[in-house]
């Protein structure tokens, strides 16, 4: 039993991977594989420190069905790092399944202790968080942004093919991009949270006004996007939505339930807006003002504006 | 008519657990059991289907003895039969273990043409038990369901991914785990909740089945679980001219280099 291997469909998160796979290449003295998805992800991550790069599929591949024949190339692996978007988590529940290992998901950090992996990850939507310990081999997910990409970059590892059959069974009959109209609330560094304190769809101009004058971009809880439908699914933040990890993080009119906050307690800085002194918000802020939205958003847009 | 079965998890409701201040340890001796919130939208989805194309719908669970309490709920939302597995080793279980069980109750009760779970569970959320259910048993899974077609032994399942929306086909048999927007699971009414206290339900033990104390071991053990408490600066600007908590909240953005 030996080595790490790594896998994401997404090459961003792929790449970020490879920052806490190099730290347990050090701990545990074993030799660090890329699993690439096609072969221009492969060229892209052979320079970020790994010793072997396999091209498992290619950009058709329907990654969830490559279950059995990852497991069998991981067959000797000490650990395996997945990338957790949806399609990453399905297929890593496979494979541990098939390897009949332990598996973490969406760990926040992993380490080895005692000849056994250590992952901390949250449990309750939030409410705590734990340390799981796994015997090895074990498999873990890791979210995207949970680690920064490595910045050095070593001379090209070998690249080889490994060819893998996705599970025939399942027809992908059409895969539709989701339209975000060309904006990755995950990517902006700063951001207006709206909730319920907002009382119709039309008041939201003033965030928006506010957004204009700091330069940052509206999120929501998942009351706004999912009940009434103000802002697009996409910009919703929370358990089953975003999580994000911006320098600023404004949350106006919202109260802070455990399920939003989980998806933006990561932030630098976080500021409350809101009416009720009592709420939780304020205890999950670094700033807040106790007051009016209506009242204090025009204001604050105002007085930043000078 | 598809024969269905879903499988569920009673777990504990979080709103009731609270952390200790003094060590951060969870308090959930006020918390009461609800079957977990996304298992509710699969079982509604069971019986939605069963009830537009006929067949046969069962419910399956793997918990402590406390599993016991949720028999008339779920049987009160569509099903026609529980199945349960009571046992301690339920309490401190990871995914490995509960696939196991889940998977070999499901070899004696089975088969089954559609098996259908919540995405995960509101306790631990591993998103784990559908793939690995699906990979034990040897059958194709549908992730992440949020629209499910069934016309004879060919389902079309709509799948809502991280950047883009998925249709897929397969043939049954299949393991399927739905997003809670496919359905709204229905609030039982008093004619359904009483009719659930005469259905049946049965108890399988670990023994029935077969499991050995390896099996029912834990692969991922939870160690420190701890609340989650924020370190948060807390400065709160609450005078009652709006314009003066404005101009103190100014300053601090641009002590920071926000404004």
């Amino acid at each position: 039993m030996a080595g790490i291997f790594i896998f994401s469909e997404d090459r961003a998160l792929a790449a970020q991977l490879l920052t806490p796979a190099l730290e347990l290449k050090a701990a545990l003295g074993e030799p660090l594989t890329v699993l690439a998805l096609d072969a221009a992800q492969a060229t892209e991550l052979s320079t970020l420190g790994a010793d072997k790069v396999l091209v498992v599929g290619d950009s058709a591949t329907w990654i969830e069905g490559l279950g059995e024949p990852l497991a069998a190339l991981v067959a000797h692996a000490s650990v395996v790092l997945v990338g957790g978007t949806l399609r990453g988590k399905h297929l890593a529940a496979d494979v541990a399944a098939r390897l009949k290992t332990g598996m973490t998901t969406d760990a926040k950090a992993v380490r080895i202790a005692g000849g056994k992996l250590v992952a901390t990850r949250i449990l309750y939507a939030g409410l705590a968080v734990c340390d799981e310990e796994l015997p090895l081999p074990a498999v873990v997910t890791i979210r995207a942004r949970t680690f920064l990409a490595p910045t050095t970059t070593t001379a090209a590892a070998p690249i080889e093919q490994a060819v893998a059959k996705a599970d025939a069974r399942v027809t992908v009959e059409s895969v539709t991009p989701t339209s975000t109209a060309g904006v990755d609330i995950t990517a902006a560094s700063r951001l207006i949270a709206v909730g319920r304190g907002f009382r119709a769809k039309d008041d939201l101009k003033l965030a928006e006004d506010l957004g204009k004058v700091l330069g940052a971009e509206l999120a929501c809880t998942r009351g706004i996007a999912e009940d009434e439908h103000w802002l697009p699914i996409e910009r919703y933040i929370g358990i089953s939505g975003q999580t994000v990890k911006p320098e600023l993080y404004l949350a106006v009119g919202l109260s802070g339930q455990v399920q939003h906050m989980v998806g933006c307690r990561e932030s630098k800085t976080i500021v409350a807006i809101n009416n009720d002194e009592r709420s939780p918000i304020f205890e999950a802020a670094d700033y807040g003002i106790v007051g009016d939205l209506y009242e204090v958003l025009p204001l604050l847009t105002a007085a930043l504006r000078k | 008519m598809p024969n269905c079965l879903v499988c569920y998890k009673w777990t504990l409701d979080e709103q009731d657990i609270k952390i200790k201040s003094e060590d951060l340890s969870l308090d959930s001796s006020r918390a009461k059991g609800k079957i977990s919130d996304f298992d509710r939208n699969a079982i509604e989805e069971a019986a939605l289907l069963v009830e537009k194309l006929g067949g046969a719908v069962a419910a399956l669970s793997y918990g402590t003895a406390a599993v016991k309490q949720s028999l008339k709920d779920v049987l009160s939302r569509g099903p026609e039969k529980s199945y349960w597995v009571a046992d301690a080793s339920a309490e401190q279980a990871d995914a490995t273990v509960t696939a196991t069980v889940l998977a070999a109750a499901i070899r004696k009760i089975g088969p089954f043409d559609l098996i259908l779970l919540g995405e995960g569970s509101s306790d631990l959320f591993n998103q784990q038990t559908a793939p690995r259910l699906a990979a034990l048993l040897g059958l194709p899974c549908l992730s992440f369901v949020n629209k499910l077609e069934v016309e004879g032994d060919v389902v079309k399942a709509t799948r809502k991914l991280d950047d883009s929306v998925e249709v897929v086909t397969v043939k049954t048999p299949v393991v399927i785990s739905v997003l809670s927007e496919i359905n709204k699971p229905r609030i039982p009414s008093l004619k359904q909740v009483l009719s659930a206290a005469k259905k049946p339900n049965q108890e399988l033990t670990v023994a029935d089945l077969g499991l050995t104390p390896e099996d029912l071991a834990p692969k991922a053990v939870r160690k420190s679980v701890k609340g989650f408490v924020m370190q948060r600066k807390n400065i709160i600007f609450k005078e009652t001219a709006a314009a003066a908590n404005v101009a103190k909240l100014k300053e601090s953005l641009a002590s920071l280099g926000l404004s």
